[in-house]
């Protein structure tokens, strides 16, 4: 089956209650590595008290299964899909979640989340999609805040 | 508990009595006894319970058994009895007592009242949600259970576009779109409601223990936001919206009455704009007999002779003279009086009435215009929903025919919209007009779309130049104006500026290549037998 890469962003609406927002983060954390390592989907998840941005990369079917599901959450809303499309080859080799934005506080908040799931910005592959992201991310948390 | 219900023999203390083990007590009933644990898992089963439902039940769910079973029964136990039908739609009162550690005891009598419609199990096959009948029983047991605060609402949800992605996708991707849309009503509600889909993308949600309107909209505008998200079917991305009209169970409302208000609801969403949720109010079914009412009295009006048409004059503004009407529809409605177009025209286009009203207006427009003198014009209004008809051509030569008109002294006035859909059959029928020597202008120009595609794709005679561009006050609404009225000269078009009431107005539209006027400071609308006098009066002096 052919590779499909889907990317989206999304408004974030946990991030009002401290305890909330971190329990939800370790909840998405936990939740998309099952569903993603039994799905074959490597991707990034971006997120900032502003937003959420991913990318994510797999069969079509199992692509579409998990928009499906992140549809349905409503811990985010406003959902822009930006686009889906059949690609060569994976840009990212896992599936890893990381704070990005210019909050200090939540930086070291979330400082984990990147290195438990093995975030380094520096070594991502896909640069145009994960500086797009980036760059999203960046403008949704000044808005937000 | 059972004690008290062992006989007491004065003499003895109740512990002498040999007693069978409750046990053998339950199994010797003759009507379903269960306990179940809090999730509705059966843990026990009397003889009578598993021969009224073939067999092994223990280690099932309550639910398997009989699907109208809701946990919120449980948790909100209030010792009321509730009727639930089995599979094979066996009728039965369930009464429900807490056992404690979470546990419930679940006692069946086989119920009598066969009036009463047991929750049937009518599935849709592609989505798996219930059917009408299924809903409907749904809907009669939760109404015989309001009681106090807790009521329920019924939600009406009608998907925005999912025709165009049917017609565009096709429907092997309109059902699997359904399907997801299924998926996502499901996750919006809470375990317990009813999500039924009743044809087409035609859903209903029954909402279970709503407190307060707040929860019904809660729960309304979870749906639009969630059905309402972006959709990704085998790579395509597609996009549609829900409208939802919601209606709270009070103590009168039977359950028809719900799904009514609901839809009326519906049907203010969706006139609102779609993609958004309403609550029902008593004045919508106010407003819906008032329509209907109007309908009534709008289908008799014809017949009862109580239209009758009022001419306006507009100018050449060349020679300052007047070239002719435009008919204006007027109703003399008998309790009513004088019902504005606005209020009529909308509701004869919904249900067509439009179409006859509309042939009326032509015969009697060129009739009275016979016996105007010289070559005085009469512009007569078409809509669209006359092109539809089919017959707009036939009706305007038999109208000239009866009427001795001559072709040339017939201006139609179109708007845009009769030019939205169809497109090529609706030229087809103007080019047909224009060769019957018809005049056709185009009417409310700068209003609508106005696309410049129009006016390419048909030789207008004339374009007329809505009345809020006149009024100006604005520089955006006089560049306007003198853009339209440059583009409809250069392409051979007069220009008519509408709704003139003052000198000044009339100055701006002079230097602005505006070939006629019409508005209150030329002529206001008059009856036919006016405009004799009016013809012969000399013209205003400021002119």
């Amino acid at each position: 089956m052919s590779m499909y890469r889907l990317v989206y962003y999304s408004r974030n609406h946990i991030a009002s209650d401290p305890a909330l927002y971190e329990n939800a983060v370790n909840d998405i954390l936990a939740k998309s590595r099952v569903n993603n390592a039994r799905d074959d989907i490597t991707g990034a998840l971006l997120f900032n008290a502003g937003c959420f941005a991913q990318v994510l990369e797999g069969p079509l079917d199992k692509v579409e299964a998990a928009f499906e599901r992140i549809q349905q959450d409503d811990r985010h809303g406003d959902v822009s899909l930006l686009g889906i499309d059949p690609v060569d080859q994976r840009s990212f080799p896992n599936w890893a979640m990381g704070f990005v934005g210019i909050s200090d506080a939540d930086a070291v908040r979330f400082a984990g989340i990147g290195s438990d799931s093995g975030f380094d910005p520096s070594r991502l592959d896909g640069e145009q999609i994960h500086m797009l992201l980036r760059d999203l991310t960046m403008e949704e948390e000044t808005a937000f805040c | 508990m059972m004690n008290t219900q062992v006989p007491q023999v004065a003499t003895l203390s109740p512990r002498h009595i040999e007693q069978p083990s409750f046990g053998r007590i339950l199994q010797s009933l003759s009507h379903p006894v269960f306990a179940i644990d809090v999730n509705g898992l059966i843990v026990y089963a009397n003889t009578a319970a598993e021969v009224a439902f073939d067999g092994w039940v223990v280690g099932l769910n309550l639910r398997d058994l009989l699907p109208g079973f809701t946990l919120p029964n449980v948790t909100q136990f209030d010792r009321k009895s509730v009727l639930l039908a089995s599979k094979s739609n066996e009728a039965y009162e369930a009464t429900l007592a807490p056992l404690g550690d979470g546990f419930f005891v679940v006692d069946l009598r086989a119920h009598s009242k066969l009036s009463e419609t047991p929750i049937q199990t009518d599935l849709d096959d592609l989505t798996g949600l219930a059917k009408r009948n299924m809903l409907m029983s749904h809907l009669n047991v939760a109404r015989s259970r309001v009681l106090g605060a807790a009521s329920f609402a019924v939600h009406c949800i009608d998907l925005d576009r999912f025709k165009t992605v049917n017609d565009t996708l096709g429907h092997a991707i309109g059902d699997l779109l359904l399907k997801k849309v299924a998926d996502r009503l499901n996750s919006a509600c809470r375990k317990g409601d009813v999500v039924a889909r009743l044809g087409g993308d035609e859903f209903v949600v029954l909402q279970h223990d709503v407190t307060d309107t707040a929860a019904a909209e809660r729960l309304a505008s979870r749906i639009v936001d969630l059905v309402g998200r972006t959709y990704v079917l085998n790579g395509h991305t597609i996009n549609i919206g829900a409208s939802v009209g919601v209606a709270i169970c009070d103590e009168n409302s039977q359950p028809r009455d719900l799904l009514r208000n609901a839809d009326l609801a519906l049907y203010e969403a969706k006139r609102a704009g779609r993609g958004r949720y309403r609550s029902f109010e008593s004045s919508m079914s106010a407003r819906l007999q008032e329509r209907r009412d109007m309908e009534v009295d709008l289908r008799r009006a014809l017949a009862l002779k109580q239209f009758e048409l009022s001419y306006q004059p507009f100018l050449d503004l060349n020679d300052d003279t007047v070239i002719g009407f435009e008919a204006l529809l007027r109703w003399n409605h008998p309790v009513k009086g004088n019902v504005p177009p606005l209020q009529f025209i909308p509701l004869a286009e919904e249900n067509g009435l439009i179409v006859k009203i509309g042939a009326w207006v032509l015969h009697k427009a060129c009739m009275e215009a016979a016996t105007w003198p010289g070559e005085m014009i009469v512009a007569v209004n078409v809509s669209p929903l006359q092109f539809k008809a089919d017959n707009l051509l036939e009706t305007v030569s038999s109208a000239l025919a009866r009427t001795g008109l001559p072709a040339h002294r017939l201006e139609l006035e179109i708007t845009e919209g009769a030019l939205l859909d169809d497109t090529d059959n609706v030229l087809l029928t103007l080019t047909a007009l224009r060769d019957l020597g018809v005049k056709i202008s185009m009417d409310d120009f700068g209003t609508g779309y106005s696309s410049l595609a129009y006016l390419q794709k048909f030789p207008f005679n004339k374009i007329k130049i809505d009345r809020s561009f006149v009024a100006g006050g604005n520089a955006d609404s006089e560049a306007i104006l003198k853009a339209v009225a440059n583009l409809g000269s250069s392409l051979g078009m007069s220009i008519t500026a509408e709704g003139v009431e003052t000198v000044e107005q009339l100055k701006r539209i002079r230097n602005e290549r505006c070939t006629h006027v019409q508005g209150y400071l030329t002529g206001r609308p008059m009856r036919p037998d006016a405009i004799p006098a009016f013809l012969n009066q000399p013209l205003l002096a400021p002119l």
